[in-house]
């Protein structure tokens, strides 16, 4: 760090990884020198530039944001709050310090040669010493890999580059040669066009200098075979001849050369036009490397849709300091998330399947309880639409059958209602406002409402048929459910209610009898919109009315207080707590006494029921069970995302 | 017509900042290291020290505390000039005795305008 010559020493040209924050902060200080004397210098020669002199003001303007390019780029990879850099991200960040680099070298060349230059010799110094700070930004290759021989010199703001000199005059080669090693570049000299072919098709180079008039095969042939040749077609060509001839510069370009330079050339238009092919050619490499990377990341996302995304795959496209760089990143995280939380997810849905079949086999031949008062009978067609298949049950609001809707070919649930629940013509159009709200909810965990009805005095809904059972009847028959399960049925019941919510309908009766399975272990919620209209049965005055059991309501519903969407999670507590061990976290022997203990008991905490289930799932049953609201998950979104963050 | 001396020990750091500095009006006079600082405050005659951080020999944090610590008189105000942009310099560079810091590259006319704030009625 002790630059007491101006240079910067080449300690932090080493291309390891960086440990340490002062470390870091050395590298960041010996590249950010060069860039303090870069901006100070122009500055000065902008003070000193008339405003009129736009010639002179512009490229000094272009250095002042090549500069500012510099500093962005080096607090990007070089961070303050960074202890350690990569390799990688080093190398990185010096390969995107030459472009901005290489500007200020052409902007400065620029000012040097303009023709007419008002510029004086102190000027012309200043020029000289932002071209040397530059210089100081990028670091040339180490001289091991320079050829040996070949002695890679100083004072060029390019990287050593691979140039082939083709020129049948060995003096040319020569002078060639040197000029281009003093730049800093690893030349190699071809005597003929034949020789520079064999050359070209067996080792790589960045550039070829290439002279018109040679015996044998000339410049115009060689490069003419360079172009039409794939493997070399991208190799910048400058062509250098002696002919001051404007025809064979035009018929030169035409063929695809980049430049063309008459002999004897001025060393600093060698000089600014070797660096501007090299330039051009880094930035199409660049270019191309860039679309090359694209199409990884767009690879990646063909295979995260055919499910063969691996972690990490994209490898040192993640790595790149830029904004695809950060993309590949975000989408590498983004997809290693999706594919674990999937195969959560199937495991959990795994263990509800199998909860769900030990269940049937048990109720197989069992009492799917008749209804004790049905109102209709199978093989009876209702409203001249439904046919009724078959008798699914009885509620507390009336009964359900499966039937078959003639209009919609399709089968689908009926529930009659209660003639008491329907007797008030008030009470019956909120009912419609409800089921109006609840149509709007399309979810695959959400059964979905389709109609209200009325046939002889009879109110009737139909729903999609589910096949499948009831949470309440897989409780029933397993007792304690697997935690998976719990985690299965408790997420899909959260995906449910984030989006009944958002569409401003409160379920208001989630309990287990409400809860479908079906056999592929989806979880559907019924009967949203329905409760309002059991509310009214609810009326405590009315004790022989009671439809339910208060088992599953928040104090703030049994208080008579406004409910909101916090009564539902309050419900999924509920919900959970039996899932997990099988029995209610309030019990009581009447409904009254019921209220009681939900007011004022606390359940027995579910960490003491049961021993296999993870801590934040029973942490988070509890906090569900809060008696105030406020101290509950605020959100179904929340309890989505804290279920999803259980393993 | 205020005197300042700029510690620093890159010759193109010194010689363009007193260079502007000299340019809107400034008397600079320059030491190029540590000790040099030191014993050019300790002979005083500045109205203000740019004093940058990474010096040789005894860096710029030692040389304010030596300077604060040989003053008899009022204090002369130094501003810690550094190119670190560490989290944490600029503390570090108050509790030497900075009075206030800046980050390189120069921002001249914030430089400016930490050098006049200083300077108050002085300048």
């Amino acid at each position: 760090m002790t630059d007491a010559a101006g240079t910067t020493p080449n300690a932090w040209r080493a291309s390891g990884a960086v440990t340490g924050s002062q470390a870091v902060a050395e590298l960041r200080h010996n590249l950010r020198t060069p860039v303090n004397h870069i901006v100070g210098y122009t500055e000065m020669l902008l003070e000193d530039a008339p405003p009129e002199d736009t010639a002179r003001r512009a490229p000094l303007q272009e250095i002042l944001a090549a500069a500012q390019d510099v500093l962005a780029r080096i607090s990007v990879v070089l961070a303050p709050t960074l202890s350690q850099v990569a390799a990688e991200a080093l190398t990185g960040l010096y390969g995107d310090l030459r472009e901005p680099q290489a500007r200020i070298v052409r902007a400065v060349t620029a000012l040097q040669t303009q023709s007419g230059s008002a510029l004086d010799a102190a000027a012309l110094d200043d020029l000289g010493k932002i071209l040397h700070a530059a210089e100081q930004l990028a670091p040339h290759r180490p001289a091991a890999e320079a050829t040996p021989g070949a002695g890679v010199g100083t004072g060029s703001h390019d990287a050593a580059c691979r140039v082939l000199v083709v020129d049948d005059d060995a003096a040319n080669r020569d002078i060639l040669q040197r000029r281009l090693q003093r730049l800093g570049h690893r030349v190699f000299p071809a005597e003929s066009g034949v020789r520079a072919l064999e050359m070209l098709a067996a080792e790589p180079f960045d550039l070829v200098l290439l002279d018109v008039m040679m015996p044998g095969m000339d410049g115009f042939e060689v490069l003419s075979r360079i172009k039409q040749d794939a493997a070399t077609r991208d190799i910048p060509v400058i062509v250098i001849s002696a002919l001051d001839d404007l025809s064979a510069a035009v018929r030169c370009i035409e063929q695809g050369a980049e430049d063309f330079l008459s002999k004897p050339f001025e060393p600093v238009l060698l000089k600014a036009r070797v660096g501007a092919s090299l330039e051009k050619k880094r930035l199409r490499d660049r270019e191309r490397a860039y679309l090359r990377d694209v199409d990884r990341v767009l690879g990646a996302a063909g295979a995260v849709e055919a499910g063969t995304y691996q972690a990490g795959s994209l490898g040192d496209v993640a790595r790149r300091a830029d904004a695809l760089g950060k993309l590949a990143r975000v989408f590498d995280t983004m997809a290693t998330q999706v594919r674990a939380r999937e195969q959560q997810l199937h495991e959990q849905v795994r263990a509800l399947r199998a909860e769900i079949a030990t269940a049937r086999r048990a109720t197989v031949g069992g009492s799917t309880k008749a209804s004790e008062v049905p109102t209709l009978h199978t093989g009876e067609r209702l409203a001249g639409r439904y046919d009724i298949l078959a008798s699914l049950g009885n509620g507390g609001m009336g009964a359900v059958y499966r039937a078959k809707d003639l209009e919609l070919g399709e089968e689908v649930a009926l529930k009659t209602l209660r003639h008491d629940l329907v007797g008030d013509p008030q009470l019956i159009e909120r009912f419609k406002t409800e089921i109006r709200l609840a149509r709007r909810i399309s979810h695959r965990n959400v059964v979905r409402t389709h109609d209200l009805g009325e046939w002889r005095g009879t109110y009737f809904l139909t729903m999609e048929y589910v096949e499948g059972i009831t949470v309440r009847e897989l409780i029933d028959t397993r007792g304690r459910l697997a935690a998976d399960a719990v985690l299965a049925i408790g997420s899909q019941l959260a995906d449910a209610l984030v989006v009944a919510h958002s569409e401003g309908v409160i379920h208001r009766d989630i309990k287990p009898q409400n809860l479908l399975l079906d056999g592929q272990g989806v979880l559907k919620v019924m009967d949203f919109g329905v409760a309002r209209l059991a509310e009214r049965g609810n009326q405590l005055t009315e004790a022989g009315l009671v439809v339910g059991t208060p088992a599953y309501m928040p104090p703030e519903q049994l208080f008579g207080e406004e409910i909101d969407a916090r009564a539902d999670l309050w419900a999924c507590g509920v919900v959970l707590y039996e899932c997990l061990t099988g029995r209610l976290p309030f019990e009581a022997a009447t409904p009254m006494a019921l209220i009681a203990t939900v007011l004022q008991d606390e359940p027995t905490p579910l960490a003491d029921l049961t021993s296999d289930a993870p801590p934040a799932l029973t942490g988070l049953v509890m906090q569900l069970l809060a008696k105030r609201r406020d101290d509950r998950v605020p959100s179904a979104q929340a309890l989505r995302e804290r279920l999803g963050a259980i393993a | 017509m205020p005197r300042i001396l700029l510690v620093e020990d890159n010759e193109m750091n010194r010689d363009m900042l007193s260079r502007r500095l000299a340019r809107r009006g400034f008397v600079v006079e320059m030491a190029v290291d540590g000790p040099e600082g030191v014993a050019k405050a300790a002979a005083g005659g500045y109205d203000l020290i740019l004093m940058d951080m990474s010096l040789p020999a005894i860096d710029g944090w030692e040389a304010t505390r030596r300077i604060r610590a040989a003053e008899t008189g009022t204090p002369v105000p130094i501003v810690a000039l550094t190119a670190h942009a560490m989290a944490g310099d600029r503390e570090k560079a108050l509790e030497a005795g900075c009075n206030d810091y800046d980050t390189k590259p120069v921002d001249l006319d914030r430089l400016l305008g930490k050098i006049q704030a200083l300077l108050g009625g002085s300048a």
